[in-house]
């Protein structure tokens, strides 16, 4: 679990730390927007730019990014080799006797390689940078102005934010369980097919058990304070749009103009 | 005056199992009041229906006079804060400030005011240094006096301690018993306490012991607690003071009935320098 | 045949900045066929102790002799399925371990595991079962169906199913009722006793260490502050504050006439024998 670095928040103190969550997630929209336009390589060439230079604003480092990048190449890879034997088009790059790679294949893989990894740099700037509870009230006020067509924007941020602070309780609880069943004689990486299904029971079964105990008391003590799905109330934590937001959202939005232009215009 | 009239109240989870049979009991505003009785007698179950999580068969609630049933619910739940045994599955908040402002947030609190009620309130479970900690950073009697500033803070007129301490070490025991007996002693505040500890009902000012899901007796704790045969019936402990004064009955030694440690002492004492 | 940890220390998360030591240098023989008692403040590391007992975790430095399974840090320790078949851990809330359709299957589980046959294993799980005091018609029930205090009594029969020499129980009586926590530990002195079972329990409870078991261990911020016998251990009440213990009752009883008067002796720890003291000398003032 240690080692999953894709979406953890990083306390460090910098100007995009600082920033309005709604903010970063319209700015990460249209960054996202802009990747996906075809602007060819120096448009690439440019959102690479901005987008590492994002990435040292908010003191993330290179390895950081690289670690949480790491993953996906497994991914392209695959791709990488899928490629090879389905896309024939462009010129002959290498032959192998009668066995042929084409430019395309090797450019479109890559094409691909620079966008994921575009893409995983800027949300990686939004997740490290935010953390998960303010990530939840921005989500919730930006989907506020879709309430009118039934989007219940509340109970979503509510639900991510019950989920997002049990997930620790519930890995303890594994943890536990693990260790009970082992003193049983489970043997998680040993034994044969059924023994493993069996193992793997043992600890599925009664993580549920527990987990719905758990939802009835939070069910409870919640209903206790007063709460009902649906009825109006406050929320303690306001977010504050300031100057920098602003700069950020016009920022953005130059860059997708800039290379929508790049794109389509010229 | 009474605060918390219960009549006739009846409740079963199943066909089979009858867990509330026939309770009628009353309790005085701004009393504390323990109800002790081994697990499964129907004593959560009797927490659960005064505040409306568990729907009764039949029978009546009345808090400050005002029936429980469907319409007057939030009015009720107003009155009346709960905190749970479980100190886990009650921390909603993903940090101490975040947890107290859940019921401010119901109550539909002004954002701006929040701040300073939530300092109030830390402060008077001594847990304001803790604010901005999240639950895993927590002891069991830390969360729960969270739990506790989280009801106090919406301002009820009756609290009631659902087996709150049955899951916490000997220190947290203490720190929320030290709580409640502060609450007592500080605030008019009614107080009903779900229990298996002995040495707090003899703090209570009214006790009510349950076994099968009825009342086999109530009234004060130096009385109640006292009377051997239904204690024994109803599955429940004996006091530590009970069995010495039956024991120094043997050897010839007649005490008053005293369900207090420091009362034998004194007793004893008299007996040991007038003679 | 030994219980014992020889300079062992456990870290937590080693080379990580969460890295947390929980355990240094503990140096602890525990007697065989004894109940011990281990007490000691949250976080003093008695969890991370007895996880040790049946090689869940594995320590990260010294060395552990249990029953002639040698355990040395740093190096692969070997069997470790054959020595979690001689050491029975119960952990907190065991009834969450509760997972099988019947509770015959589930307190077969444990013995299966170890690689007895299923007639073996069905007889054990019947002997366990009757030890904790639950009769044969439970065995095609449900363990979802019980009381609290029902499951947790088949979650501990499933680790006695195993036949474990030592018994290692982390606060079994956590959550329950006095009178069910008083049937429990009497359970645990009864398998001592009648079977020579090591028992170690893990325990905030005074009168439960003064009345069930032979000796005490306190752990104190990863180190073992003490180990005794028990009625060496609440001996000195001086000490117990020093501890921030609350000693049990008949302790307390004692010492507070003795602060008024009274000449009762430091070592007497049964109540009968007691109040016959003080009815001697109330009356001999007389």
């Amino acid at each position: 679990m240690g080692n999953f670095v894709l979406g953890k928040y990083l306390p460090y103190d910098s100007v995009i730390h600082k920033m309005d969550p709604r903010a970063k997630i319209l700015a990460m929209l249209m960054v996202l927007v802009s990747i996906f336009l075809p602007a060819g390589y120096l448009g690439y060439a440019v959102l690479a730019l901005v987008i590492v230079s994002t990435v040292l604003l908010a003191k993330l480092s290179l390895k950081f990014v690289w670690k949480s990048m790491k993953p996906m190449l497994f991914m392209l890879a695959f791709l990488m080799v899928i490629n090879i034997f389905a896309v024939k088009t462009g010129y002959v790059l290498i032959a192998f006797g009668s066995f042929e790679i084409y430019s395309d294949a090797v450019f479109n893989t890559l094409y691909i390689a620079v966008r994921l990894m575009l893409m995983i740099m800027v949300t990686t700037c939004l997740t490290a940078t935010t953390k998960p509870l303010d990530l939840t009230l921005g989500i919730e006020d930006l989907l506020k102005p879709f309430k009118k067509i039934g989007v219940p924007a509340h109970e979503i941020a509510m639900m991510i934010s019950i989920a997002l602070r049990f997930i620790p309780t519930l890995i303890e609880e594994t943890e536990r369980i693990m260790k009970a069943q082992a003193s049983r004689g489970v043997d998680l990486q040993e034994g044969k097919l059924n023994e493993k299904i069996m193992a793997v029971l043992s600890l599925i079964v009664p993580l549920f058990v527990s987990a719905f105990q758990r939802a009835e008391d939070l069910a409870n003590a919640m209903e206790a304070r007063g709460y009902a799905p649906g009825q109006k109330r406050t929320r303690y934590k306001q977010l504050k749009f300031c100057f920098r937001d602003f700069v950020l959202l016009a920022g953005s939005l130059l860059l997708v103009v800039v290379i929508a232009l790049m794109a389509f215009v010229l | 005056m009474k605060q918390i009239e219960v009549k006739n109240l009846d409740f079963s989870y199943d066909e089979q199992t009858h867990a509330v049979k026939n309770v009628s009991f009353s309790i005085e505003k701004g009393s504390y009041t323990t109800i002790i009785g081994h697990n499964g007698s129907g004593k959560s179950t009797i927490a659960k229906l005064m505040i409306g999580l568990l729907e009764k068969n039949s029978g009546e609630i009345f808090v400050d006079g005002l029936p429980l049933t469907l319409e007057n619910l939030q009015e009720i739940r107003n009155k009346v804060g709960i905190v749970f045994q479980n100190p886990d599955n009650q921390f909603i908040g993903s940090t101490v400030r975040d947890d107290i402002a859940f019921g401010l947030e119901n109550h539909c609190v002004e954002p701006e005011k929040m701040d300073e009620i939530i300092n109030e309130f830390a402060k008077k479970v001594n847990m304001v240094e803790f604010l901005d900690s999240e639950p895993t950073k927590l002891s069991g009697g830390q969360k729960q006096r969270v739990a506790i500033a989280g009801v106090l803070a919406m301002a009820p007129e009756i609290m009631i301690f659902d087996e709150s301490t049955s899951m916490l070490d000997p220190q947290g025991k203490n720190e929320i018993n030290e709580v409640i007996r502060e609450l007592h002693a500080k605030t008019k505040m009614t107080l009903v306490s779900i229990t298996h500890d002995i040495e707090e009902v003899t703090k209570s000012d009214f006790v009510i012991v349950m076994n099968n899901g009825q009342i086999v007796m109530s009234g004060k704790p130096e009385e109640i607690m006292m009377r051997e045969k239904e204690l024994l019936k109803s599955n429940l402990d004996l006091p530590f003071s009970l069995k010495i004064i039956k024991e120094l009955e043997k050897n010839k030694i007649k005490l008053n009935k005293s369900v207090t440690l420091e009362g034998l002492v004194d007793e004893l004492c008299q007996l040991n320098s007038t003679k | 045949m030994s219980i014992e940890f020889n300079k062992v220390g456990y870290i937590y998360s080693e080379k990580t900045p969460f890295e947390y030591a929980a355990l240094h240098d503990v140096d602890l023989k525990f007697s065989e066929g004894k109940v011990t008692a281990i007490i000691g403040a949250t976080g003093s590391g008695k969890s991370t102790l007895v996880q040790h007992l049946n090689a869940l975790l594995l320590p990260s430095s010294g060395k552990l002799n249990i029953l002639n399974f040698e355990i040395v840090a740093k190096q692969k320790a070997t069997n470790l399925k054959a020595l979690r078949s001689h050491v029975g851990l119960v952990f907190q809330f065991p009834e969450y371990q509760l997972f099988e359709e019947t509770i015959l299957k589930d307190l077969c589980f444990g013995p299966k595991n170890f690689g007895a046959t299923e007639e073996e294993a069905q007889e054990k799980a019947i002997r366990a079962l009757k030890l904790v005091g639950l009769d044969q018609s439970y065995l095609e029930k449900s363990p979802l169906d019980l009381s609290g205090g029902q499951k947790r009594r088949v979650a501990i029969a499933g680790i006695l199913a195993m036949d474990p020499d030592v018994l290692v129980l982390d606060e079994p009586t956590a959550g329950l009722d006095p009178q069910g926590a008083i049937a429990m530990m009497s359970l645990f002195k009864e398998l001592n006793q009648k079977f020579g079972k090591t028992v170690l329990v893990v325990t905030h409870d005074m009168e439960h260490v003064l009345n069930y078991c032979d000796e005490v261990v306190v752990m104190k911020k990863g180190e073992v502050y003490s180990h005794t016998t028990v009625h060496e251990f609440f001996k000195d009440t001086t000490y117990l504050d020093e501890l921030h213990i609350l000693p049990p009752s008949v302790v307390r009883f004692r010492q507070m006439l003795n602060e008024r008067g009274f000449h009762l002796p430091n070592d007497c720890y049964d109540m009968k024998t007691l109040c016959a003291l003080i009815a001697k000398e109330v009356k001999n003032h007389g």
